[in-house]
């Protein structure tokens, strides 16, 4: 399907470089390759995103803002359906058609203003949209009185959240489509977008330190931190905090113990933290209540937040936040902004999404490949009330 | 693994000299009560000879022991008490209030020396946090105290390796070896049984277990009933007579305590099932694999979910066996997705290692976490567990006030508890061998359910 990908290690870093060598309906199936075999998850998936609608944007031919918003909107559900337990990737996509439509309502209110407000273009949303399954494209988008795209990444963040639900938008219904975009605007509208994505990008990538930023106010010296699987965002914030802080980490995993890999799991980071003089201690074990007593505060961070609340987490996380929650130690989650998803978690997240058995039933073991059902859940969802702190990037 | 590979030729050379039981614990009792009986028999015999010029100058010199006893019988009750209530760590301690100074205390001294150093390197990477727990670990045959009996050397060697693991089995291996101790022993001139056996034949027996592997509740409740037993003999008792008697007593332990205890646990337990249940399980507990088994003998349809812990793997044998018998198993390799997986189950039947006073369960490490996700699921939680396991003695809030830590993982880069504490709130019920009606007892109501039942053993 990509044969131009086949010669690299498929990674991010390498599709991002082909970007410019090949066409972007290539780019877009190595992208769907590369998340539908997990080559791709976690927080890389929004930086993936944020790519290839920027190549979406920049690439594809289109004449006015109805026409873009189909692409990225037909792109950006491919993709959604190609890993469905990333909603970050949802995220991004509603992210971006927020600003385009932003920017295009921006153009238009500068051609005739006073026309109707900007919720005219969220009634367009649905009807153009070409393939229903993503899950409700809910339109996210800044009230309409912000509209300048020099706005900080964090105020338009917080624009963002405070949207209001699109029923309880005042002009619904009444809709005077945009086509009336000039194509002399095109070009305006395209750069503009495409510095809007770049400013998603820079959020994105900026998201880790700032709320490492907030790691000294919630660790203390002399604390006992249980790191559940540490992610990259987790990493920062330990480190961060190491460098004022005299702690102790507990670093817990639901990884397969293979001989040799176990012992060498997080060794940049605990040589990290050992070198800033934290004391670190790596767990083997899947329970978790028999430290619990021994720590202060559960730190992990999610793979995305529900409208509820609740979590998408990393297996075994849950084990971790429940065991927190019998001796009443906080439960820290990190959580950039923009893994906060409108949606309520379906009934598939609850049950959780199944990896590969083969690190703990191998295949040579032919007695018990031909015994077992093995599931290897490695997805969790955490309900709301286990939770006591969401920090993000505002 | 490793572990039991190495076992075996540490175990051989025992075998070969004192008891033939030596291997027999390790594996079950049907072929070691067949060989046992053998060698016990020419034991007897060898003994009966020996004793029966014995016993006329054992009676003579009793007169002049008259003064002695008092003091040594107050040295063993003290000791009772003291493996009573620490039999988990305390071999030193157990050691300094039994013994007093004899023949063997030399050699104990003797090695001594070189124990801390081989314990520093050992313990020393232990993160400090948990560095009071108390650890398994392997020590030499060749180091070993020369008072320790071979049939005992072999079963010390097996629980350090853990091809011994489970409470039961190392109860058993325990007093199967003592079986063996009690049938070598002679009483020394100018001694008794009564007086003599405990501290100075037993006690180093026991200090040497204690120092291959902390103590399991099982054992210190068996030991101490054992030391109680002994104590009980007059002073006038034939050695014949109260060997024979502590022979017997020991049967009886096994068969009453393990062997019917857990029949009717399996039973009780089987008979909770119920027709379309989904069993969860978390790992592999002998009883669990039992109650299920027995349940699908009865004709029972039911699913049963495995949970497994990645770092044992126990349960991928349970679900194998399962399997085999005809029983569809979910087999899970970790803790992952377990709300859904709980939630999805009728019943949790867990098995543990012991129960305290205060009712938390001593299980092995993830059975609070699946218990506490069960109670959270409102899915009742049952627990398996023979009443030689009960300690009526001490609690535990948490789990690091007895615990252990894995002699293979026990440095910073690597870390792990062996067990963990289930509060009795997690606990719907315990099915252990007593009480009649069910035999389904709120974990509260143990310690009221071991007065009631009066131990017959202990009379």
């Amino acid at each position: 399907m990509a044969p131009s990908q086949a010669s690299h290690v498929p990674s991010l870093d390498n599709l991002i470089k082909s970007f410019n060598s090949q066409s972007l309906e290539a780019s877009i199936e190595s992208l769907i390759f590369l998340l539908k075999r997990r080559q791709v998850k976690g927080d890389e998936c929004a930086k993936a995103t944020a790519h290839i609608l920027r190549q979406v944007v920049a690439k594809s031919k289109w004449r006015d803002v109805d026409e873009l918003l189909s692409r990225v909107q037909s792109v950006g559900s491919r993709l959604v359906r190609s890993a469905p337990l990333e909603p970050v990737i949802g995220n991004v996509v509603r992210r971006v058609l927020g600003l385009i439509r932003d920017e295009a309502n921006e153009d238009r209110n500068a051609d005739d203003i006073g026309s109707e407000a900007a919720s005219d273009i969220q009634s367009l949303t649905p009807s153009t949209t070409p393939q229903p399954p993503r899950p409700r494209p809910t339109p996210i988008r800044p009230s309409p009185s912000v509209l300048s795209s020099g706005l900080t990444v964090s105020k338009s963040m917080f624009n963002l959240l405070s949207v209001k639900a699109p029923s309880e938008s005042p002009v619904t219904g009444a809709s005077t489509p945009l086509s009336q975009a000039q194509p002399a605007s095109v070009h305006a509208l395209r750069s503009e977008v495409m510095d809007g994505i770049e400013e998603i990008l820079d959020e994105i990538n900026q998201a880790d330190d700032q709320i490492a930023g907030f790691s000294d106010i919630q660790i203390h010296p002399g604390d006992y931190v249980l790191a559940y699987q540490p992610s990259r965002t987790v990493e920062r914030f330990l480190v961060k905090a190491a460098s004022k802080r005299r702690f102790t980490v507990i670093i817990a995993s639901l990884e397969s113990p293979s001989p040799g890999s176990s012992e060498l799991s997080y060794a940049a980071l605990r040589k990290k933290l050992n070198a800033a003089g934290v004391n670190t201690i790596n767990l083997a074990s899947n329970g978790l209540m028999a430290y619990i007593p021994r720590v202060n505060k559960v730190i992990f961070s999610a793979k995305a937040v529900y409208q509820n609340g609740g979590l998408l987490v990393d297996s075994g996380s849950c084990v971790a936040a429940q065991a927190a929650r019998e001796y009443l130690k906080p439960v820290i989650v990190l959580c950039p902004v923009y893994k906060f998803c409108p949606e309520d978690p379906s009934d598939e997240v609850s049950r959780g999404e199944l990896g590969s058995p083969g690190s703990y039933v191998s295949y040579a073991n032919g007695s018990a490949v031909d015994a077992l059902d093995v599931e290897n859940t490695v997805t969790d969802y955490i309900p709301p009330d286990l939770v006591d702190v969401y920090l993000t990037n505002l | 693994m490793a572990a039991e590979t190495n076992e075996a030729p540490e175990g051989a050379p025992a075998t070969q000299d004192g008891a033939k039981t030596g291997s027999t614990p390790a594996n079950a009792t049907a072929n070691a009560a067949t060989t046992e009986k053998l060698t016990s028999a020419q034991l007897k015999a060898k003994a009966k000879a020996e004793k029966a010029a014995r016993r006329a100058q054992v009676k003579e010199a009793r007169a002049t022991v008259g003064t002695g006893p008092p003091a040594q019988d107050k040295g063993a009750a003290s000791d009772g008490k003291g493996a009573k209530g620490k039999g988990k760590q305390d071999g030193q301690q157990t050691q300094s209030k039994g013994g007093p100074p004899q023949a063997h205390r030399p050699s104990i001294s003797g090695r001594r020396p070189s124990m801390p150093i081989v314990e520093k390197d050992v313990r020393s990477g232990i993160p400090d946090s948990f560095s009071h727990l108390p650890m398994a670990k392997r020590i030499p045959t060749s180091q070993a105290q020369k008072d320790v009996h071979s049939a005992v050397l072999a079963v010390g060697q097996q629980m350090a390796t853990f091809a011994l693991n489970d409470s039961i089995s190392r109860l058993k291996a325990t007093l199967l070896a003592f079986r063996k101790v009690i049938e070598s022993y002679e009483t020394p001139e100018g001694n008794s049984l009564s007086r003599h056996f405990v501290p100075h034949v037993l006690n180093p027996q026991i200090e040497y277990l204690t120092e291959c592997r902390p103590m399991c509740f099982a054992m210190g409740n068996a030991i101490r009933l054992l030391k109680g037993k002994v104590n009980k003999f007059d002073i006038d008792t034939a050695e014949d007579e109260a060997k024979e008697g502590l022979l017997e007593w020991i049967d009886l332990l096994i068969n009453e305590r393990i062997t019917m205890a857990e029949y009717a646990i399996a039973r009780n337990a089987a008979q909770s099932i119920n027709e379309g249940d989904t069993i969860l399980t978390y790992g592999r507990h002998r009883l669990v694999e039992k109650t299920l088994l027995e349940a699908k003998h009865d004709g029972k349809i039911f699913d049963v979910t495995v949970i497994d812990d990645p770092f044992e793997r126990g349960g991928q044998e349970l679900a194998k066996t399962l399997r085999h018998a005809g029983i569809p198993v979910l087999y899970s390799p970790n803790l992952g997705g377990l709300r859904p997986k709980v939630a999805a189950a009728s019943n949790v039947l867990l098995g543990g290692e012991a129960i305290f006073a205060n009712g938390s369960l001593h299980a092995p490490s993830g059975t609070a976490d699946v218990a506490m996700a069960a109670m959270n699921a409102g899915v009742k939680v049952i627990v398996l567990c023979e009443t030689i396991n009960f300690d009526r003695d001490r609690v535990s809030v948490d789990s690091l006030t007895y615990n252990e830590i894995d002699p293979e993982r026990n440095t910073a880069d690597c870390f792990r508890l062996l067990f963990d504490n289930t509060h009795d709130k997690y606990i719907t019920g315990v099915i252990t061998e007593f009480e009649s009606g069910g035999g389904n007892s709120p974990a509260q109501a143990i310690l009221a359910l071991l007065r009631k039942q009066e131990d017959p053993l202990i009379d």
